[in-house]
């Protein structure tokens, strides 16, 4: 694989893990908001 | 945060040795720096919390050790594609992952214990306790351990005398990522303790 490419996927790791935490978030709120 | 990204991949020079493979550097240290801050702040709350007894320092301690956990977590996968591409294993048994493991177990620990306790009081009390003594394994397992023995890792950016061994440019664009990640850990723990702090008061109602 290409280095950039290497590069690239490291960066979409780290966005979709920061993502993927602000969902977790969003879905607790949502718990909240029906209990 | 876009303009960074932009110089990162545009204005960054490349790096003897690692070429195209450095632009990591600035994705992964400033996310690792991002989960010892979350962590230094989850032992301060938690101090505060033991001494103030308010449940939203304890909310903000839950919530720093989680987005900590999560910046850990990111950092070690970053570094493990970065293994993966220099030293042709993902895991290599190196003090630093072995170190960073380490240290993500510690913190899984703090989420479990405050899962184990059902009682607000007492999982309050036992998660300040645990994540006090918790933090004074980080400087030990991120900056002590490590050297003590040889690594595979890139040598670290600051010498023995405090100074910054960096291009100009690198510089400049490595602090602007820093402040960029360390401007997102401060909203993600600012949202993050709110919805805690609500959580807390519909379980309290």
């Amino acid at each position: 694989m290409k280095p950039i490419y290497i590069v690239l996927l490291v960066n979409l790791l780290v966005w979709t893990g920061i993502f993927s935490y602000l969902l977790y978030l969003e879905n607790k709120l949502k718990r909240i908001e029906k209990q | 945060m876009p303009g960074v990204f932009v110089a990162v991949f545009i204005f960054a020079p490349e790096v003897e040795g690692l070429n195209e493979l450095s632009r990591i550097f600035f994705f992964h240290v400033p996310i690792a720096w991002v989960s010892a801050l979350a962590f230094l702040w989850s032992m301060a709350q938690s101090v505060l919390y033991l001494k103030n007894k308010r449940f939203e320092n304890d909310s903000a301690a839950d919530a720093a050790a989680r987005i900590g956990l999560v910046f850990c977590s990111l950092a070690t996968i970053t570094g493990m594609v970065f293994a993966k591409a220099t030293w042709g294993a993902y895991w290599n048994w190196d003090p630093r992952e072995m170190s960073v493991f380490i240290l993500l177990l510690v913190y899984f620990a703090y989420v479990a214990l405050r899962m184990a306790v059902e009682d607000h009081e007492r999982r309050a009390r036992y998660a300040a306790v645990y994540s006090i003594l918790a933090f004074f394994t980080v400087p030990f397992l991120v900056f002590i351990l490590p050297r003590l023995f040889s690594t595979l890792h890139p040598s670290p950016i600051i010498d023995r005398g405090g100074n910054i061994m960096m291009d100009p440019t690198i510089h400049l664009i490595f602090f602007a990522a820093l402040a960029g990640f360390t401007g997102l850990y401060v909203w993600l723990q600012n949202i993050s303790t709110r919805i805690s702090v609500l959580s807390r008061q519909k379980e309290e109602i």
